[in-house]
């Protein structure tokens, strides 16, 4: 009997690992991710190296007059005049590669920055520091009457660092970083999302495509549903467990290849800057830092060994409830636009899990906090975003007993329903139908 | 003996009752035609035979023993909802699915090579199931079937789909396991196969069974003492020829030879008809009229249905 169910999780696992697709995704996508993150930033550092840009500076204010400060890749030039005249100009003897306007205006600063063809993106940006920097420099000596050095000296000075220390039981001092906990919390949370989105509805469209196939019968008459779905749920998990393996040592093995070959890619002020404009992901702040490992080692809130050995409980936990759940449902259904309808009741848990991570990140103890990591069905998310800003033991407990409990129940309920399920064709089942096959013997 | 005892077995569904009572057994190297309209609880007994449904009362006693998990490997189940993987190739799907069934790897491998060949299909051994036709694919589920060598098989509607050369390969097969000592249930509305190859039938109709038996006897049963006759037109049969006893039900009459159908009246032989024409007039054929499986079906499915419509 053991036998047979290993031979249906080798099955499951074999015909999904072997298929072009995972391995596509699998190898391709940390690969995609890579680029993703590194292309555009090489792109960006390689094309504005060699764009030279030539700026005619046209300040009605005058307070800007020849303090722009040049570089390598963009001179200034300063004219007064009529905007208009000189930006015809400027374009038609091809003189100029952008004209900037400084309006003299009562309210405030306006300027505007024409131009023909297309300008390096960080020009607008530096222009723009530069311009606060003298705008700033020029307040401090107009009206307190000092320079920026000595301003710059006092800010120094007043600068106050905040080091939070977490003390634990025994008495140990911890040093905390708020932000980083929510970061970790968050990609936890996230992880488990997609881990169950896609495996758990692997596991659902598994069972369809084998009562839809009409294998099932065949697959029945040798052995127990209940060994099937075991094999398939198992089975499915590995493959998972497989292919995350492989990305975290892909990913792993490409970040720190690229940080031995270029390792001040991370140092450079225009591509620091890149970085947190291109997207305001965790990962990317990290590694605008300069070195994602040691930040990701360095800031770890809660012992490490405790927050892995949660992740994997809830990460299989989560998927082994949404999984027997999903496949619940893709035994009632014979095509999969209708096993929708069914798996919203579980769907929309998952959804509300996901759509307050932002809010329980930022306050990990609250009382939604709190709640939605009790919920079996949102607690696998809920608690893992929690849980690098410390969560109170026993509340960490009593969620992984009722996440169990829950299990059972689930499994309990799969067993029920896929069995009957499973051979039914043709009518819609209705739930008032699924609750008496769940009192049947 | 019998391998299969079905005693008193009823299932219920929440909204019908799909077996009601249903006893029967089956003979140890009987092929077995398991008969009945559609819907009429046949699929449900197969299932609880293969003991993927299990009955509400009742029970199913199998080589002397209520049936058990264990016996299932000794049972080769064709259902009618058949499918494959689709994407999975044949020779391996084929090796899977005998190795569910308790094989060894190595046992099912050496077998399997021996069927592809036998049914000319080894050439899509490591092709996926999708790329093949219809009829290659019901072969291959044959196959997967009667692959462990059961001693028990259950085909359910076996021969649908099927063209009439592997309709044949699929009965001459059926007849060679039966020889072998296999014992087959045929469930199948093709009437034709079931005089071809079953020599005993059960017929269910509405969840109960109206009818059991060995064919010959079900005909004897039902037959109406009617005997097609047939003569030379030289010396006809006319109207003083028929009587009481031999009452004539319809005539034919063609280009040389005129054929009639003629009952014989209870308590009369057939012999005496045979005596009486053999004085007039020049017999070229002379049978009884059995009623074929079809009418025997037809009738007592409407004789059912009309009695327990009127109640």
């Amino acid at each position: 009997m053991q036998n047979k169910t290993f031979l249906i999780i080798s099955r499951e696992y074999t015909t999904r690992v072997k298929k072009k697709s995972f391995i596509i995704l699998t190898i391709l996508l940390p690969i995609l991710m890579a680029a993703l993150i590194f292309l555009p930033l090489l792109l960006v550092m390689n094309s504005e190296k060699n764009q030279h840009s030539r700026v005619l500076v046209v300040d009605d204010t005058e307070i800007f007059l020849n303090n722009f400060e040049e570089n390598d890749n963009t001179t200034f030039q300063y004219r007064s005049g009529d905007i208009n005249q000189l930006t015809k100009e400027a374009f038609d003897n091809d003189e100029f590669d952008c004209v900037f306007h400084i309006l003299d205006n009562s309210d405030g600063l306006v300027s505007n920055l024409y131009y023909k063809e297309t300008i390096p993106t960080t020009l607008q940006s530096s222009i723009e520091s530069q311009m606060n920097e003298i705008f700033f420099d020029k307040l401090l000596q107009d009206s307190l009457h000092i320079e920026l050095a000595e301003f710059e000296k006092l800010q120094d000075l007043t600068k106050v660092n905040i080091t939070a220390i977490q003390i634990d039981k025994e008495g140990n001092q911890r040093e905390n970083d708020a932000d980083m906990n929510m970061i970790i919390g968050m990609v936890c949370g996230f992880f488990i999302y997609f881990i169950i989105i896609i495996f758990a509805s692997q596991v659902l469209r598994g069972v369809l495509e084998e009562k839809t196939n009409r294998i099932v019968e065949v697959l029945i008459s040798s052995v127990k549903p209940m060994q099937l779905l075991v094999g398939k749920i198992v089975g499915i998990a590995l493959v998972g467990i497989t292919q995350f393996l492989i990305w975290v040592v892909l990913t792993t093995g490409i970040l720190f290849g690229i940080q031995l070959a270029a390792p001040n890619l991370f140092q450079d002020e225009a591509t620091t800057e890149m970085a947190t404009e291109m997207a305001n992901a965790p990962e990317m702040a990290e590694l605008a830092d300069g070195n994602i490992f040691q930040a990701i080692s360095n800031h770890f809130p809660i012992s490490f060994a405790e927050l892995i050995l949660s992740f994997f409980f809830y990460f299989v936990i989560g998927y082994l409830i949404y999984a027997t759940l999903y496949a619940a449902m893709g035994s009632v259904v014979d095509n999969e636009s209708d096993s929708q309808q069914y798996t919203m009741p579980v769907t929309i848990p998952l959804m509300l899990a996901i759509i307050t991570v932002p809010s329980i990140s930022t306050n990990p103890n609250g009382q939604l906090a709190t709640w939605l990591s009790m919920i079996p069905l949102t607690s696998p998310i809920s608690m893992m975003v929690r849980l690098p800003s410390g969560v109170p033991l026993w509340q960490l407990l009593t969620s992984m007993a009722i996440c169990l409990l829950f299990l059972i129940f689930c499994i309990w309920f799969a067993a029920k329903v896929y069995r009957i399920g499973i051979l039914m064709y043709g009518k819609k089942t209705s739930w008032k139908e699924i609750f008496r096959w769940l009192k049947s013997a | 003996m019998n391998i299969v005892e079905v005693q008193e077995v009823t299932k219920r569904y929440s909204n019908h009752t799909a077996l009601n009572k249903v006893s029967l057994s089956v003979r140890e190297g009987a092929v077995f035609g398991l008969l009945g309209p559609n819907g009429a609880g046949k699929t449900t007994l197969i299932r609880i035979l293969n003991r993927i449904t299990f009955p509400d009362e009742g029970r199913i006693i199998f080589q002397g023993h209520p049936l058990q998990a264990e016996d299932v490997s000794k049972i080769g189940y064709l259902p009618e909802e058949r499918g494959l993987y689709k994407k999975m190739k044949a020779g391996e799907q084929a090796l899977y699915l005998a190795q569910l069934k308790g094989m060894s790897a190595s046992e099912a491998k050496k077998r399997l090579k021996q069927k592809f060949e036998q049914y000319q299909i080894s050439d899509w051994w490591n092709r996926p199931v999708e790329e093949l036709s219809k009829g290659m694919q019901q072969k291959l589920q044959f196959i997967i079937t009667i692959l462990h060598k059961p001693s028990f098989l259950i085909l359910d509607e076996p021969f649908s789909g099927f063209d009439p050369i592997n309709t044949n390969l699929l009965k001459e097969e059926i007849m060679n396991l039966s020889r072998e000592g296999a014992t087959i249930i045929l469930s199948t509305h093709n009437m034709t196969s079931v005089e071809e190859i079953c020599n005993e039938i059960a017929l269910i109709n509405k969840s109960q069974k109206i009818l059991e038996g060995n064919i010959y006897d079900i005909k004897q049963q039902f037959k109406q003492n009617t005997f097609s006759v047939e003569v030379t037109n030289d010396n006809r049969l006319d109207e003083s020829f028929f009587n009481d006893i031999f009452q004539m039900i319809s005539q034919k009459e063609g280009e040389h030879t005129t054929s009639y159908v003629i009952r014989i009246a209870e308590g009369h032989e057939s012999n005496e008809l045979l005596q009486k024409l053999t004085q007039d007039c020049n017999i070229t054929s002379f049978a009884e009229m059995l009623p074929s499986m079809n009418d025997i079906f037809i009738q007592q499915v409407e004789n059912f249905n009309k009695e327990h419509h009127a109640e």
